[in-house]
């Protein structure tokens, strides 16, 4: 019996500056091969399919369970996250780029920092009195906790940005999952006390005004964040709350 | 005097819970990690933190969780701390929920608590099947808050080489590495905390994430501090074994029904559909027709590498054994378990309500760790411990989220001992070691740039992780041990012959892995060692030539120390604190 | 601190020593510059006044499937309300306006990727772009050919029907004023559901999704009567309408009658 043989073509770049070409491989097929499988085949014989040696691919991973959400990448035209991207179900050559929306550091490795910057920017936090022993905290419905809980499965690996027609360097667009955050902690008990900054915030430049509504982020959403809903009400808010602003001005 | 200046490596909950007793208490904290810290492995615990709230009527009490706890760890934990990390967890817990983690409520609004193993209490606080995700993100978002203060720094993307040790052996600072740049820099610290997570990569595949490699705990290993309790690894019974890792299938698919067996021909190719009832073995049932597939996680554990590796019966000659559903009809499926059967279709690619789950058990959690005293401290003045990475909490079995809890509790206890600890600390002598350290490791860099052999480390790395996982898991013999000693032995040899097939200097992760995996190797001949040296059974621990518990010898907390001349360890052994609970027979067969 | 703290800006020997990288897209600059209100209002002018106008618009075209007399009627109408002149300025010109420069110079800062998404959502969030851009191009040389060219009609609004007519028997001209119809109907039935939904007054997805039906059927209704009243020029009804169905300007008001039997003598004639 032939072997089986995977064919995938990878986008490697050395360099934030340096040019990008496209690799090719051959990998020998096993069950159950998942992208980021393939990519370990290929740093245990870094050979590419000339037969020329090469050096292994960087990308960024972590948990391997699409929780950490480390290694977003474009799987064949699409962003989605390289350890749930099993082998078989991919079209090939499976066609592997790093994401285009954020810098390349190296290969398939992109600097995601931007989100958690604009987390820092919302206030993206409970700001609980300190950590000594202060009792229970406030009570909270299940109906409360079951609307929160799907947007605190938020695992920043930024594909709602990526795929989000709005979200590129002209507009310098938040992106989904901030506003998402923005909800969560509007929503909390606690949270809410920063609600008025937080939406100040996202009326900034590059705030939800910059939204055009697209909804690429929902569809492609890895965790299903209802984010469209929630850019639908924290903008409702953030356009109550420059009103109020107006107004008591 | 100027605010003490603490660096925490790792950025998990330990890590993270560290970060902000010191930001709180005044400090200023440099915390390093590998990966954004809102990436560490923590977020992977699925079932939830334990806590003896009593809120469910059940006359719950944090004594009764202690004794849990240390009956679960077969009495091998010391008993001081495990009590008093369980009298904090309520706290611990209610601090939480002001933080914000989405716990699943009661209709009255107040926490709701599910049960776990090993204890007759619902006693689990749990965010859905995300717990640790969500006790993450809510420690993430309050060092967010700091570090918009300007009281910490995050540095993500650097990796912690090694301690920078004065004169005197005492901590002044760490050696790290830029993995963008590859450069090398010394940061002064009037103390550390190593917060680095579990071992999991040194058994190739693992429930692990990729950064849990004991690379952070080996490197001071190596520099002088005890590594206790090395050999207690815990292993799960049913995980999904993948290409790339093992991932965890909760022990609720059985609770709901689900049955294991193998096909009794070795070999069978055929589909598991297929097979007749009378050709398959449901070995769980056979065996403990009392417990059936609900057995003790060890025992299971036990069982199922039993079936694969001593009769070979594995599926299809692999070490897997089928968990299967598909008797129970898809409406009650996807009512009960549909989260985690979703998890299975995603990564397998396979229905589980139509077709069994291959499953096998799989490397979980670290016992084990950096020895401590009680203030979190390690042997070497300065450097603190917590979390997976340390010994203390869950002697040599850690019970069902147990760990969540550990990991805050042992942040929160390291902190504040740490700047305890850097406000008494003298000035040190000249540059407190830190040319000498960085000088030495950039050595040990050039070392491996230039060498020219001809040994592919990710090879190495997959020979190391299958002897860890065939001989020094789930059933130990001393003969397998041995034999994977002298192969860790032989790979280390190897390893000095390493190619690099990537010798740049930006952004080189195979450079940074080949750089870990000494350690791994390192840490490897520690666990291994220590399981040969251990003739007993105990807990996670289970050797067939030595079935029982023996508390006269062995109830003591192993100790290895780096012998650098002989590049081995050392062992002793260091007896357990038991003052408040004596120890009794923990049986498996009769245990809940 | 928000607006240009890069993480590789923060002073030394902090991450600031880890290996810059191309700057990517920048962070939020919380609570910084103008564009919240300027968008605001350009998805606000694009429902009240554009769509309302674009409705009353609509409206009076519709009224020359009654023939050229009744349309030269309805524009009389317009043309008589009070400050008529300052209204045209205030709540179509500029609005208009504004709502197209911004509107491209936004929709020139979107980059559409359907060909990687090709999600009905983003076929809509390209779709109301080139709409835009038709609608923009579309009315430039409308207003410009029809308002400020040939006849005015506001002094002769006898004049309107047979002016359009003369535009429309180019094909070439027909076919811009069918599309240009087609797409200015959909961006603004579009326009209103996104108007919804932005606005959080549409938030869940059931509510979306009915308003969306809501807003489709609309956009065929508007567009339907825009259709039928591009016939109305083009069609056999009134082929060859007069230069001017009210020569008699000076006369400020016209009876009724007459105007009918006006009309039945130009229909005699064909």
């Amino acid at each position: 019996m032939a072997e089986k043989v995977i064919q995938i073509e990878i986008k490697r770049q050395s360099g934030p500056d340096a040019p990008a070409t496209w690799e090719k491989f051959e990998i020998p097929w096993k069950p159950g091969m998942n992208v980021i499988s393939v990519m370990r085949e290929i740093a245990a014989n870094p050979v590419n399919a000339n037969g020329q040696d090469t050096t292994p691919i960087v990308y960024d991973s972590n948990c391997l369970e699409e929780i950490c959400g480390s290694c977003a990448m474009v799987i064949n035209g699409k962003a989605r996250m390289a350890c749930s991207a099993l082998v078989d179900k991919l079209e090939q050559p499976i066609r592997v780029q790093p994401l285009t929306k954020f810098p390349v550091v190296r290969d398939l490795s992109v600097d995601r920092s931007v989100l958690f910057e604009n987390l820092k920017a919302v206030k993206a936090w409970v700001p609980v009195d300190g950590t000594y022993d202060l009792g229970s905290g406030p009570r909270v419905f299940p109906q409360q906790q079951e609307a929160a809980y799907p947007l605190s499965n938020c695992i920043s690996c930024c594909c709602c940005m990526e795929v989000c027609p709005q979200f590129n360097d002209a507009t310098g667009f938040v992106g989904a999952a901030t506003i998402a955050q923005v909800k969560l902690f509007n929503s909390h008990p606690t949270g809410k006390v920063l609600k008025e900054e937080r939406l100040r915030a996202l009326a900034g430049d590059g705030g939800v005004q910059e939204c055009g509504f697209a909804q690429n982020c929902v569809q492609v959403c890895p965790k299903q964040l209802p984010l469209t809903e929630a850019i639908s009400d924290v903008t409702r808010d953030v356009t109550l709350q420059v009103a109020k602003d107006f107004l008591r001005a | 005097m100027a605010a003490p200046k603490i660096i925490v490596v790792g950025g998990g909950l330990a890590g993270l819970a560290a970060v902000i007793k010191i930001a709180e208490a005044g400090g200023n904290v440099d915390l390093f990690s590998i990966v954004p810290v809102k990436r560490s492995h923590s977020v992977c615990a699925q079932g939830g933190i334990n806590a003896a709230k009593n809120l469910k009527g059940e006359g719950d009490t944090t004594w009764k969780h202690f004794d849990d706890t240390i009956y679960g760890g077969d009495f091998l934990a010391n008993q001081t701390p495990v009590k008093a990390m369980c009298e904090a967890a309520p706290g611990i817990i209610d601090l939480l929920d002001r933080m914000g983690v989405p716990f699943n409520r009661t209709p009255e609004g107040l926490l709701d608590f599910r049960r776990f193993g090993g204890t007759l209490y619902h006693r689990t606080a749990f965010a859905g099947a995300t717990t640790g995700q969500q006790l993450l993100y809510a420690l993430d978002e309050q060092v967010r808050r700091y570090e918009a203060e300007g009281r910490v720094r995050k540095f993500e993307g650097w990796e912690f080489l090694s301690a920078v040790l004065d004169t005197e052996g005492v901590a002044r600072g760490i050696c790290a590495m830029d993995l963008r740049t590859m450069e090398l820099t010394t940061f002064p610290a009037d103390a550390i905390i190593i917060a680095t997570g579990g071992i999991g990569a040194i058994f190739g595949k693992s429930t692990n994430s990729v950064v849990c490699t004991g690379s952070a705990q080996s490197a001071l290993y190596q520099q002088g501090a005890w590594y206790a309790n090395g050999e207690f690894i815990q292993v799960h019974p049913t995980s999904i074994p993948g290409e790339d890792k093992l991932r965890l299938m909760s022990e609720s698919a059985r609770g709901e029904g689900g049955r294991v067996w193998v096909p009794r021909t070795p070999g069978d190719k055929r589909d598991a559909r297929s097979i007749p009832e009378t050709e398959r073995w449901y070995f769980l049932e056979e065996w403990y027709p009392k417990y059936g597939n609900l057995v003790p996680r060890d025992v299971a554990t036990r069982a199922i590498h039993k079936v694969v590796y001593e009769h070979g019966l594995g599926i299809d000659g692999q070490p897997m054994v089928y968990l299967d559903l598909t008797h129970i009809d898809r409406a009650t499926l996807n009512r009960k378990l549909e989260g985690i059967l979703e998890i299975y279709e995603k990564f397998v690619g396979d229905d589980p309500r139509d077709v069994p789950m291959k499953i096998f058990p799989g490397m979980h959690y670290t016992m084990g760790g950096l020895w401590v005293d009680f203030n979190q401290m390690t042997n070497i003045p300065g450097v603190f411990a917590a979390g997976e990475a340390e010994y203390q909490y869950h002697g040599a079995n850690r019970l069902g989220a147990n760990s969540l809890v550990s990991c805050i509790f042992g942040g929160f206890v390291s902190g504040p001992n740490a700047m305890a600890y850097a406000k008494s600390l003298k000035a040190a002598q000249g540059d407190g070691g830190h040319a000498q350290e960085l000088a030495r490791q950039r050595e040990l860099n050039q070392q491996l740039l230039s060498s020219k052999g001809k040994e592919n480390p990710f090879r190495i790395w997959r020979e190391l992780g299958e002897t860890m996982t065939k001989n020094v898991t789930v059933i130990r013999h001393n003969k397998n041990i041995a034999e994977t000693e002298a192969k860790i032995v032989e790979l280390m040899e190897r390893y000095r012959n390493i190619d690099l097939s990537d010798r740049s200097q930006w952004a080189n992760t195979s450079f940074a892995f080949t750089r870990q995996l000494w350690n791994m190797l390192q840490i490897s001949r520690v666990v291994a060692q220590g399981a040969r040296l251990r003739d007993e059974s105990r807990g996670a621990h289970y050797k067939p030539d030595f079935p029982e518990r023996n508390d006269e010898k062995f109830l003591k907390t192993t100790k290895a120390s780096f012998d650098a001349a002989a590049n081995e360890p050392r062992f002793s052994f260091e007896d357990v604190d038991i003052q408040h609970i004596p120890p009794r027979p923990r049986r498996y067969d009769a245990a809940s | 601190m928000a607006t240009a703290a890069r993480p590789d800006a923060s002073p030394s020997s902090s991450p600031a020593a880890h290996g810059s990288v191309a700057r990517g897209v920048e962070p939020l600059r919380a609570g910084k510059g103008n564009s919240f209100l300027l968008r605001k209002l350009h998805s606000l002018s694009g429902i009240v006044p554009i769509g309302a106008f674009l409705i009353e618009h609509l409206l009076s075209n519709f009224e020359a499937l009654k023939g050229p007399l009744a349309y030269a009627n309805q524009v009389k109408f317009l043309n008589s309300l009070p400050l008529v002149r300052v209204l045209e300025v205030c709540l179509i010109f500029l609005p208009l306006a504004y709502h197209a420069l911004y509107g491209v110079y936004i929709a020139l800062r979107g980059k559409a990727n359907v060909i990687y998404y090709p999600w009905s959502g983003n076929w809509m969030y390209m779709m109301q772009r080139w709409t835009g851009y038709i609608a923009f191009v579309y009315i430039i040389q409308h207003v410009i050919r029809q308002r400020f060219m040939g006849v005015s009609l506001p002094e002769h609004p006898g004049a309107a029907f047979h002016k359009v007519q003369m535009e429309l028997s180019n094909p070439w001209m027909l076919a811009v004023y069918v599309i240009a119809m087609i797409a200015v109907c959909w961006h603004f039935s579009y326009g209103i559901w996104l108007f919804a939904a932005k606005w959080g007054i549409t938030p869940g997805e059931t509510a979306r999704r009915r308003f969306g039906y809501v807003c489709a059927v609309l956009g065929v209704v508007l567009a339907v009567m825009g259709l039928a009243s591009i016939y109305a020029f083009v069609g056999p009804n009134y082929k060859n309408a007069p230069d001017d169905v009210m020569p008699a300007q000076t006369q400020l008001s016209m009876p009724a009658s007459r105007g009918a039997s006006l009309s039945e003598g130009y229909l005699a004639r064909i």
